[in-house]
């Protein structure tokens, strides 16, 4: 069968519409403002993104994808969609401010047992960048503080480092902005120097 | 249901964009450093939201005339339409595509462009959102975008016109950020964004085809059609 190529990936640029962001859009625990609420413990994920020499990286577009409180996916790929929760899509966007903060307001993912790999997938959130200057997206992963799972999960496990895996475990710290009275787990991306945040081949 | 799950072979680096591209400033900052990690294929990399619609409300395909009680924008008024296919020419059916782009005189509707000495259009919105329907097909009515410089850097260019376009494809390793350009705009041989992707084939697929006048229902209207790829196909059954 003949295989088509994908199109080619071209930079966001500086000028991605400020209307394409919404209020909510960072919220993932409602579909829609009104909506009901997600299952779930709600947690509150922030962070703060830097290029080189530590320099605040701000408009950059982050996006983020995670599995439900159970560990499931409202999608056909997933043997276990039809038991997802009906109330949370799993999808959030943002742009880091002028300072690279950028937040969300999720649930706790639940970990799963994966049917693709055969492994136990410890809990996580999917994180990607774009931006100008990014001529293809940047992606990884981040994990949650203390998770037994963690040690053997294959997507933080392919990083040999342990002082780079540490790079993608999110932190405990309280926001600076808000609280929001929830958990709040903290993670910088530094996209390139010093503390350079492990990124995943797309 | 599917009974094979979608499965994602890397990118090959001759069909997409070198990530450092010399006279592009802001790449030689935000480019890591260290290379990136390989890691296996699971079901969160195989899936993605599938109801982005409630959230990411479409609708807004006629950028050209966007307020029915006042004149449409200024410029060529231009459709862009084509089919969002995954590597097996499956149709990726009811995916949002997001689309920004300058406006006839090369000016973005943004406060990055606050300086642009090039006046704003008040009739032209710049950005739309749109639907694929059950053939992967999208169409949307705007004007011809403007070329515009590139001033961050001596070594200066002009970015030929383009469309931004977002798609989100089946899941999250089919996102797609790209950029749609011109046939024939000259400027397309010197836009250093277009020509960092090696393979000319590749780039060739980034520029639309031109439908021909007689094809076009309405005479004012320049039609283009752009296809666009996005990754994901079938494994393969075993034994076959």
């Amino acid at each position: 069968m003949t295989r088509l190529i994908p199109t080619a990936s071209g930079t966001v640029g500086p000028f991605f519409p400020p209307h394409f962001f919404r209020p909510g859009d960072n919220d993932l625990t409602v579909i829609a403002p009104g909506a009901p609420a997600a299952a779930g413990r709600r947690i509150h994920v922030f962070g703060h993104i830097y290029e080189a020499g530590r320099v605040p990286r701000w408009n950059s577009i982050i996006e983020i994808w995670q599995a439900d409180a159970g560990g499931r996916f409202a999608h056909p790929n997933d043997p276990r969609a039809a038991e997802a929760d009906p109330h949370f899509m799993g999808w959030g966007r943002r742009a880091s401010e002028d300072d690279g903060y950028f937040d969300f307001i999720t649930v706790m993912p639940g970990g799963y047992d994966d049917p693709v790999s055969g492994a136990r997938r410890a809990p996580h959130i999917n994180l990607s960048v774009t931006g100008s200057g990014l001529m293809r997206r940047l992606t990884t992963t981040l994990f949650f503080p203390g998770e037994p799972g963690n040690d053997a999960d294959p997507v933080l496990g392919a990083i040999g480092d342990p002082a780079l895996r540490a790079r993608l475990v999110l932190g405990t710290a309280a926001s600076p902005r808000v609280s929001h009275g929830l958990a709040a787990y903290s993670i910088d991306i530094v996209l390139q120097g010093d503390g350079e945040t492990p990124f995943f081949v797309d | 249901m599917s009974s094979l799950p979608d499965t994602f072979d890397p990118y090959d680096d001759a069909t997409q964009p070198a990530m450092n591209i010399e006279h592009y400033a802001e790449t030689w900052v935000r480019v890591p450093k260290q290379p990136l990690f390989r890691r296996p294929v699971t079901l969160t990399e195989i899936t993605g939201p599938t109801r982005l619609a409630a959230k990411l409300r479409p609708g807004d395909n006629d950028l050209a005339h966007p307020y029915p009680d006042k004149p449409r924008a200024m410029g060529q008024l231009i459709t862009v339409s084509g089919r969002v296919q995954d590597e097996d020419g499956r149709p990726v059916r009811g995916t949002v595509i997001e689309l920004w782009h300058a406006n006839c005189n090369g000016r973005y509707i943004h406060p990055m462009d606050a300086n642009n000495p090039n006046p704003l259009d008040p009739h032209f919105v710049g950005s739309g959102r749109v639907t694929t329907d059950d053939e992967g097909r999208y169409e949307f009515l705007t004007i011809k975008p403007g070329a515009y410089p590139y001033p961050n850097h001596p070594t200066r260019w002009w970015r030929p016109p383009h469309i931004h376009m977002s798609i989100f494809g089946d899941g999250f390793m089919s996102r797609l950020v790209t950029q749609m350009f011109f046939p024939g705009d000259p400027l397309n041989d010197v836009d250093l964004i277009l020509q960092s992707v090696p393979d000319p084939a590749a780039r060739a697929r980034m520029v639309a085809r031109q439908i021909p006048m007689a094809e076009m229902p309405v005479l004012n209207v320049m039609g283009f059609e752009h296809d666009i790829v996005v990754r994901g196909h079938r494994q393969t059954p075993f034994g076959q």
